[in-house]
């Protein structure tokens, strides 16, 4: 498994795909001709995935692109990343020992990003018979974007679910009441830094039936899990 | 209903009355998620066929009913209509609380949006374990309730206190 | 009325205050405003709906959901691989073993395993045993909704033989938990295969059952002829999947069409499109694809390889970083996961694409003009479960 990278287009393609896609790389190259300098990354898993990264201005018109010349006019999903590392810890720490200093350095995925917030939705053709997974990063201080409804109409939900849990603005959408959860609620569920508060009152207790772990790459290959 | 009122009702009378009733339940069915489906197999199949035990299934509406079973994950936001719902049915009226989810908020025991357990909203008479309980599991359930029932003080019912059944 | 808690108090004193938001509703709307729900008449779950009406004449539906919403995605970040699987599980609660796949082929891509192939085709028999269970219970559902009760009723029985066979091996009716990384928890019993294949021949007769009591009905058929039609492209635009988009005319099927390691590739099926797009198209398209499952179910017994069910994993699994998106065909359309791992134990975010929700998201567009009834034809077509809208 390759690690995670945020190099450019020709970069990425040559030094982590020695086979080649050449499917996947059409799209990329569709992109590189419409977008120009607003497409920030890419990445492609050879015969398996590809993902872009574009810049805020050119989302609506990367939406356009990616229905229109990239023929993907079948609408997936809409949704956003937060990555910030939880500052909660992770599920598997003990809840009786003192929690570590939570990790603050922001580690983003394929295709790059530069920022905490990032939204990405996805599309299939049906005639090239693969998905394109678009990225786009969100600026901390201003959490908005356009909205992708003239590209598809099937969006709506998704950017008031985008909305309600990352609270992410959604500029042209003019609805996004919340889908999920009454109206009292407070907070955006799926940010990093909402506490699941029954956690914190009563930590997991099943820490205490996991075997202890086997030394990290070394132990993973003497050890079986089937019988 | 005189005699229950004045607090005078014989006991040969109270045990008609109760077997009476605990033969004749209307179940107002609440299907919230996975353990609706079992229910709905318990109610509506041909295989459980939950009238043999006197219970009728499927009520027009809640103010038909003697017992509510709710199944499924009690969310916050369901949480008003299914108050609401309770307040509707008339009196002696009885919860079956079925599936882990609405016993206590069971797999979602960490949400954010689920409530955990339908005892914090409305009055529990029988929980049924399970993820989700198989439809035997849940006749059983109402064989306890029935057998509850019959041992009911229909006078000290009347009076709308808590009761406190053995 | 017995005493009640302070928290109980607090929950009355809520529902009034939801009552007069509902009536200030309907005072200051044009029209009238009809509301249907929570509490749905059939099992599959809350949904509401409100719509607004001129006369008999839709003018305006809106679903409101969020009843049903116990927080998968932030649920899964908290929990380890292994324990994700038994939380998926209750997505779709009609075909829960399906809900495992993708998750679990998912995170099979990012730690490059594969698993063998028995536990392949295992998991693509277990795969159509539950879109069978799944849709048999739409068959009757349909009809219920149409008004035809006893068609449930059959429904339920026959779907015991198939809730039976996925017992027989996974110990569980409803939510197996059974697929694990790398392959499976378990072997078939002794005496399944035959079992099985007696149910399969159940189930092929329930569809000419159904045949004959509702596909043909004359009152089912000017129910749902013509009522609710998605064209095609309104389709995509959407995002529909599964049986819904098929029934719009479009030939994709994931199973067929994106390979994702599973045995479907060994098999001889049809994937069943239909032209018109309406509620009957739906119906017809879905109740085919039970008989296609059954032949699917059927060969895949015939040429069951021998081996291990199991791969090389290490005892305590943790995915290396990366991002993978894995989808498949499930019984109510198309299922998908975005796994994004750090290296953890746990997920580091999980976006789970299920195909209810896109394919109710259609609902307002497809009720405008029609009239009350036919909202519940062409909800009862569409075909969701709550837990697979809400998440």
């Amino acid at each position: 498994m390759s690690h995670l990278s945020s190099a450019d287009v020709d970069e990425t393609t040559e030094a982590e795909a020695p086979a080649t896609d050449e499917a996947r790389e059409e799209i990329v190259a569709i992109f590189t001709e419409e977008l120009g300098d607003a497409l920030l990354g890419s990445h492609i898993r050879p015969g398996d995935d590809v993902w872009l990264r574009v810049s805020r201005d050119a989302w609506r018109t990367a939406g356009i692109v990616l229905r229109d010349r990239a023929g993907c006019r079948a609408f997936e999903f809409l949704s956003a990343i937060d990555w910030l590392p939880s500052p909660f810890g992770k599920s598997e720490d003990s809840p009786t020992d003192e929690r570590p200093e939570p990790d603050t350095e922001i580690v983003t995925g394929y295709a790059g990003g530069d920022t905490r917030f990032q939204v990405f939705a996805r599309a299939l053709s049906y005639h090239r018979k693969l998905g394109v997974t678009l990225k786009v990063d969100l600026p901390d201080d201003d959490l908005s974007i356009e909205t992708w409804l003239p590209v598809f109409a099937g969006v709506n939900w998704h950017e008031r679910e985008t909305h309600e849990m990352f609270g992410i603005d959604f500029v042209g959408h003019g609805h996004l009441a919340p889908i999920y959860l009454p109206g009292e609620f407070e907070g955006h569920p799926l940010r990093k830094d909402f506490p699941l508060l029954a956690r914190i009152v009563k930590p997991w207790p099943g820490i205490v039936d996991v075997e202890p772990m086997p030394e990290a790459e070394g132990g993973a290959d003497d050890e079986e899990a089937s019988e | 209903m005189g005699l229950v009122e004045s607090g005078k009702l014989p006991k040969p009378l109270t045990s008609l009355l109760n077997t009476s009733r605990k033969y004749s339940i209307w179940i107002f069915q609440w299907g919230l998620a996975c353990c609706a489906i079992e229910m709905g197999a318990a109610l509506g199949s041909p295989r459980y066929d939950v009238m043999r035990l006197g219970v009728i299934p499927l009520p027009a509406s809640p103010r038909q009913a003697d017992l509510v079973c709710f199944s499924g994950t009690v969310t916050d936001k369901m949480v008003p209509a299914i108050r609401r719902l309770y307040d509707q049915m008339p009196d002696p009226k009885y919860v079956i609380s079925m599936g882990s989810c609405a016993n206590c908020g069971g797999p979602y025991w960490d949400s954010y949006s689920v409530t955990k357990g339908v005892d914090q909203v409305v009055p529990v008479d029988v929980y049924v374990p399970g993820c989700p309980p198989r439809p035997e599991a849940l006749l059983e359930g109402i064989v306890l309730l029935q057998q509850r029932i019959g041992k009911e003080d229909m006078v000290e019912r009347w009076k709308g206190e808590p009761l406190v059944v053995s | 009325m017995t005493a009640v808690s302070d928290r109980q108090k607090l929950a009355y004193v809520n529902s009034q205050a939801a009552d007069g938001r509902v009536n200030l509703e309907f005072e200051t709307q044009e029209g009238m405003t009809l509301n249907m729900g929570p509490q749905h008449p059939a099992t599959h779950g809350t949904l509401r709906i409100i719509v607004k009406l001129d006369g008999e004449s839709v003018i305006a539906a809106e679903p409101v959901m969020g009843y049903m919403h116990r927080g998968y995605e932030k649920l899964t970040e908290v929990r380890t691989y292994p324990q994700v699987t038994t939380l998926v599980n209750r997505i779709d609660w009609l075909g829960s073993f399906a809900n495992e796949v993708p998750f679990i082929l998912a995170a099979e891509k990012l730690m490059e395993v594969e698993a063998p192939p028995r536990a392949q085709w295992i998991r693509t028999i277990l795969f159509e045993l539950s879109r069978i269970a799944n849709i048999s219970l739409f068959v009757g559902d349909m009809a219920l909704h149409i008004g035809a009760m006893t068609a449930a009723f059959y429904a339920f029985r026959d779907r015991e033989f198939v809730l039976n066979q996925i017992e027989a091996v996974t110990g569980g009716r409803f939510h197996p938990n059974f697929d694990r990384i790398g392959g499976l928890k378990d072997d078939l019993p002794k005496g399944w295969i035959a079992d099985t294949k007696a149910a399969m021949e159940k189930i092929r007769d329930f569809c000419d059952e159904m045949d004959d009591l509702v596909t043909g009905n004359e009152i089912f058929q000017a129910r749902t002829r013509g009522v609710g039609v998605i064209p095609a492209d309104v389709a995509q635009q959407f995002g529909l999947s599964g049986a819904n988009l098929r029934s719009s005319g479009v030939d994709w099927d994931l199973r067929r069409d994106q390979p994702v390691g599973l045995a479907w590739d060994q098999a001889d099926w049809k994937v069943w499109t239909h032209p018109d797009g309406d509620s009957f198209a739906r119906f017809w398209v879905r109740i085919q694809e039970v008989r296609e499952s059954t032949k699917i179910v059927d060969q895949l017994l015939d040429g069951l390889p021998a081996g291990p069910i199991m791969a090389k994993v290490p005892r305590i699994i943790k995915v290396p970083e990366g991002e993978a998106w894995v989808a498949t065909e499930n019984p109510l359309g198309e299922m998908g996961y975005y796994v994004v791992s750090k290296g953890d134990l746990g997920p580091f975010r999980v976006k789970i694409r299920t195909a209810s929700f896109n394919n109710v998201s259609v609902v307002p567009w497809v009720c405008r003009g029609v009239y009350v009834p036919d909202v519940v034809t062409i909800l009862a077509s569409l075909y969701f479960i709550l837990g697979d809208i809400d998440r």
